[in-house]
């Protein structure tokens, strides 16, 4: 399908057309070398032994049979590991379950230009998105709804982000308004145009926003420590920033809590692991991206 | 309609789902039975995990104690650990018991947040004649009543002035002795080669900035040429002298030091960018000679392993700090360390009991053991009286291993640095790769015979406003980077400005606090 | 239209399009309830800006001190100094980040090497995840005056070595360049999104009628997106005194202060002071700034694109 994509148009293709494609391969190419480089230096970092001696530069170049898995043997047989990746596989599917909820709905509902005081509804979300009253008013909303040491605590104060709400009515109000009308004039209900309609042709906005939200969850550190006191749920973040930030660990004396591994190793290791889930999630959106509506480009 | 009747109930029925139900905490025991402690502690090694549910000690506290303990670790790092205590103090949602930093405290304690715990230290013998005295008491009083209990922190003096013995060797150079020897030793190891690699990767002395509110402006690691003019740390804290040392005279003269160092390139270039871990890699990758550094941070078996490997014919040596104009010297300013304790005012006399019990056990020699290294036989064996990992049946759950440092978190509670502790931490070993006899002890023991300067609670005198402490800061090192001209006329005309910004009155306001407090020695 | 209805009838009809809407209605309920509860509770507890707070006597019960926690804020001796650094990184970022997260999304999209086209596309994606703790560490490879990779070669070629991190003019750069290589990638998702809801029958028709691909690119692609991008381009607007915490926070140090302390590091530092009420009113006075800002170029779009948030 991708391929004949590419290809067809090439046939008739010009002298500018030409100069265009090469421009953006190019282009492509530089930023994958310069993306590309620093993420190999941490991937090296992560699996550098103890007693290297030299420069990041020089860190790149290190020979895998060199390389030393200590970091990642260290930091999985943690012994809170498991528990607290568990622990953020919750908080991220409660988190992008309610999000998703609270998130569709309003945004289609906004997006309905005829709809009475939606201006008023806008202004409504919009409030909060720009004033930033801070922690302790925050706090004592968590606490008046007795929600200190839940789960329910990280995801829900921010459960609805007005950026991801607004974005996402842009894209519902591109949908052409005969189909709605159509829909509504063969008697389906605003529910039923909902669920049947609007959203699979918004597979890839409905996508990326889950994806957005679930980032922001899988990554929150600040909630959970704000709000959870209870070690059994306490997420990776919380960990990893332990980890991160526990920087007079050097002086932990007897200590070899992470027995051979470098301390810059065990942190690049850390980050590598906790974006496991999303680098694998990523490919597997994109496949929506494809199917949807760029599947009638096919044809061309 | 019956589609759309169906869809609001699914709606509700979602909602439901994702208000708390869905996930709780643990539930508290309640009813009668042991009374309830919720205690945030400290962790003694943050990125092991906390003592798992069916640690021996939570069934001993609630057997022989009738309590029942709920623990929750602090964040690592204090910025976190300020956080989360004064966001749970703002919803007045304080734990019973609770780690907190002075700054944090005194906060609290002019809130009426906390409990007085004056009538806790009799309660409380065995703990009160290891950890408790006049000047930790000293420490956590607030016009007249003790509002927490501070423990002993960390070691006083435990860093030092440390030198590549072998680089000095190479060179045929002495032992550094005033800030002269000291220049020339540094032009040596920068420009001499002193690694024989023949490229031009090594310089003379390493830091990093490291600022806390009693060592202001450079930090720390620059205080040893501080030292040698007599103004190391924020304050002087003598009866003749006392005062802000930035404001004082010599602070210009050892500034102007500073920058010679720095316009000779003997500094590591880095020393502005690095923060701790970096500046840590860096002397261990052989990249300058002289720094200043903790005695365990240097010496211990996995921080000395690498450099031990890197080289093998490597040495440090513990010296003293450089002899100023006037012969003064210093490796810096030390205070008493304390870790405070401190109890919301919410608890009751039953609880507040409850916790004198709790902590009196912990110092008692069957808590002490369990919470500073686990259980005998299986965390770690006696030698001589010292605990120790070697003879345990899996090495993994010895005190030191990863399974064991779980069961010792709340080691922070209990050690006082004595005599047992410290020969169990700081063991003499053999180093790996070429065999030396180390023993982070020996060094301490060597770095706290220098030179240093008593500041002794320094650390409790009033902060500076987030204004002034940025002038400070962003002043000092802008001299050493150059973007000031640094010249006498500059430095009275910054000193001025830093006066008018605040400056002298926050001298007046700590002076106060330290005469009232009779600080000053 | 609506205007030349009589104006008694007026009302009836509101009436009537009210309930023409009921199950919108419907639909707004439960996200109108979250955001009473969940974001306004914590606006009506923002009165504590107002407040000298003290946690015993609660957010009601605290006494009125005015405007004080304000004062504090602009009287700071570095205010303006604060404003002009925040501001400045908010719109270089603006400058820098989003156009060059529109021209990756639009370059991926044209892009007719399929390998090249995904790897790409995955890879710029990712950096999004690495902490500022590990960019911190990444940049210190690259830019270290003594052993930074650039310097290496700089001095190779004769050049000087220059203290990329802790000049106060070299700082401003580091700040810019590493968000835009950070989140370039991971802006452009959106982007891409947009894209693909393009209608694939307008280019057919294009390139019968032989546009060339930069004609295609100028009069189709772009405008399809445009909505978009002024979505996200005016919601950024609405939060221009937030300059990235975490970035700065991680990056800056005594040394560039000057032009690395933004609102938010300042504020950070007075909460380890225990100034939660300044911060609440910072965060109001932000958010003022934002909304008026906001409302004034929401306006402005619409009346140039006819495109706007409302």
């Amino acid at each position: 399908m991708a391929k004949s994509h590419m290809k067809s148009p090439v046939v008739g293709i010009s002298a500018t057309d030409k100069v265009f494609y090469l421009l953006v391969n190019t282009v492509l190419v530089f930023l994958f070398i310069v993306i590309a480089i620093p993420l190999w230096s941490t991937i090296t970092l992560s699996f550098r032994p103890n007693h290297f001696i030299g420069t990041n530069f020089e860190g790149m170049f290190l020979a895998p049979w060199n390389w030393s898995g200590a970091a990642y043997k260290a930091l999985l047989g943690n012994n809170g590991f498991i528990m607290a990746f568990f622990n953020s596989i919750k908080i991220m599917v409660y988190g992008v379950a309610s999000a998703l909820f609270l998130t569709v709905p309003l945004a289609y509902a906004l997006s309905i230009r005829t709809l009475p005081g939606r201006v008023f509804f806008i202004v409504i979300i919009l409030i909060p998105h720009m004033f930033d009253v801070g922690m302790i008013p925050s706090f004592l909303m968590v606490k008046d709804l007795g929600l200190i040491d839940k789960l329910a605590a990280v995801y829900l104060p921010t459960a609805v982000s007005t950026y991801n709400c607004l974005i996402m009515k842009g894209f519902f109000e591109g949908i052409p308004d005969e189909l709605k009308e159509s829909a509504r004039i063969d008697g389906a209900s605003e529910f039923t145009l909902l669920l049947r309609i609007i959203l699979p042709l918004s597979k890839p906005i409905v996508m990326s926003v889950g994806l957005f939200y679930a980032v922001s969850f899988w990554n929150d550190f600040f909630h959970p420590m704000l709000y959870l006191n209870s070690n059994n749920l306490m997420p990776l973040p919380i960990l990893l920033r332990n980890i991160l930030m526990a920087s007079g660990m050097n002086e932990f004396v007897e200590v070899s809590a992470f027995g051979e591994a470098p301390i810059q190793a065990i942190k690049a290791a850390s980050v590598f692991l906790a974006a496991i889930p999303m680098v694998i999630a990523y490919p597997f959106i994109q496949r929506y991206f494809a199917k949807g509506t760029l599947l009638g480009s096919v044809k061309g | 309609m019956g589609t759309k009747r169906m869809l609001l109930v699914a709606m509700m029925v979602g909602l439901l789902l994702c208000t708390p139900l869905m996930a709780q905490g643990q539930r508290e025991a309640g009813g009668a039975g042991p009374v309830d402690i919720e205690l945030w502690y400290g962790a003694a090694i943050t990125e092991a995990g906390p003592p798992p549910s069916d640690w021996v000690g939570f069934q001993i506290i609630r057997d022989k104690l009738g309590i029942n303990l709920k623990l929750t670790a602090l964040p690592s790092n204090e910025a976190d650990q300020d956080v989360k205590i004064s966001a749970a103090a703002a919803a007045d949602n304080l734990p019973d018991i609770f780690m907190v930093r002075r700054e944090v405290w005194l906060r609290l304690v002019k809130q009426g947040m906390l409990a007085p715990v004056d009538d806790l230290y009799a309660k409380m013998p065995v703990r009160t004649a290891l950890q408790y005295d006049a000047d930790s008491i000293g420490f956590t009083t607030f016009e007249g009543v003790s509002y927490g209990l501070a423990s002993p922190g960390s070691i006083a003096k435990n860093e030092g002035v440390l030198i590549r013995k072998d680089w000095l060797d190479k060179l045929g150079l002495k032992v550094p002795v005033t800030l002269d020897d000291y220049m020339q030793v540094m032009k040596a190891f920068t420009f001499n080669d002193p690694d024989g690699n023949g490229k031009h990767d090594t310089y003379g002395f390493g830091a990093f900035i490291e600022i806390n509110n009693f060592e202001e402006g450079l930090g720390r690691r620059m205080d040893p040429f501080f030292g040698a003019f007599g103004v190391a740390g924020t304050w002087n804290m003598t009866k003749a002298d006392f005062g802000l040392n930035v404001r004082k005279g010599k602070y210009y003269d050892a500034m102007a030091f500073i920058k010679r160092m720095a316009d000779d390139g003997v500094v590591d270039p880095n020393w502005l960018a690095y923060k701790k871990d970096d500046f840590r890699a860096a002397w261990k990758q052989g990249r300058f000679g002289i720094m200043r550094e903790q005695n365990a941070a240097f010496a211990a078996t996995s921080n000395y392993a690498p450099f031990d490997k890197n080289f093998p014919n490597g040495e440090w040596i513990v010296i003293d700090p450089p002899k100023g104009p006037e012969g003064k010297q210093s490796v810096g300013v030390y205070t008493s360390q304390y870790r405070v304790y401190a109890i919301s005012d919410r608890v009751t006399a039953e609880k507040k009991d409850a916790i004198a019990r709790l902590l009196d056990w912990m110092s008692s020699k069957e808590g002490y053991y369990l919470l500073g290294w686990g259980v005998e036989g299986v965390n770690y064996t006696l030698d001589d009286g010292i605990p120790v990992a070697a003879g345990v049946p899996d090495p993994e759950y010895a005190f030191t291993g990863p399974k064991g440092q779980p069961y010792t978190q709340l080691r922070n509670m209990v050690f006082y640095n004595g005599e047992v502790e410290l020969t169990s931490r700081y063991p003499t070993y053999i180093t790996a790769t070429s065999g030396k006899e180390m023993s982070a002890l020996r060094v301490l023991v060597d770095m706290q015979s220098r030179p240093w300067t008593a500041a002794i609670a320094s650390d409790t005198l009033p902060p500076p406003s987030t204004d002034l402490k940025r002038f400070y800061e962003q002043g000092v090192t802008e001299f050493i980077t150059g973007r000031r001209a640094l010249n006498k006329a500059n430095w009275d005309a910054w000193v001025a400005e830093f006066d008018k910004l605040g400056g002298k009155a926050w001298e007046e306001e700590a002076r106060s606090v330290a005469v009232a407090n009779g600080l000053l020695r | 239209m609506d205007a030349s209805v009589s104006v008694p009838s007026s009302g009836k009809t509101l009436v009537r399009r009210i309930q023409r809407h009921r199950a919108i209605y419907i639909l707004l309920v439960i996200p109108i309830t979250y955001f009473i509860i969940f974001k306004y509770i914590p606006i009506w507890n923002g009165q504590i800006a107002f407040k000298n707070f003290m946690p015993r006597q609660g957010v009601l019960g605290s006494a009125w001190i005015g405007f004080a926690n304000f004062v504090e804020f602009f009287d700071s001796f570095y205010f303006w100094e604060l404003l002009r650094n925040t501001v400045m990184y908010s719109v270089g970022k603006l400058l820098i980040s989003v156009p060059l997260s529109i021209m990756l999304a639009i370059m991926l999209y044209e892009c007719r090497i399929t390998v090249l086209r995904k790897t790409v596309q995955t890879l710029a994606y990712l950096p999004h995840f690495l902490s500022w703790v590990i960019m911190y560490g990444i940049l210190l490879g690259l830019l270290a005056p003594g052993d930074g990779l650039l310097n290496d070669i700089a001095k190779a070629f004769g050049g000087r070595g220059i203290d990329y991190l802790t000049n106060v003019r070299a700082f401003p750069w580091v700040v810019l360049l590493s968000d835009a290589w950070k989140e370039m990638g991971w802006g452009a998702i959106i982007f891409i999104a947009a894209l693909m809801a393009i209608d694939p029958t307008l280019f057919e028709a294009a390139i019968v009628e032989g546009a060339t691909a930069w004609q295609r690119v100028r009069y189709i692609t772009l405008p399809s997106i445009l909505p978009v991008i002024i979505m996200v381009v005016l919601l950024r607007l609405g939060t221009i005194l937030s300059g990235g915490f975490n970035q700065l926070y991680m990056l800056y140090s005594p040394s560039v202060y000057s032009v690395g302390d933004i609102i938010d590091t300042w504020v950070f530092r007075g909460l380890q002071e225990g100034k939660f009420a300044l911060a609440t009113a910072v965060g109001l006075f932000k958010g003022l700034m934002g909304l008026f800002l906001l409302t004034f170029s929401n306006r402005m779009t619409r009346k140039v694109s006819g495109s706007s948030l409302y």
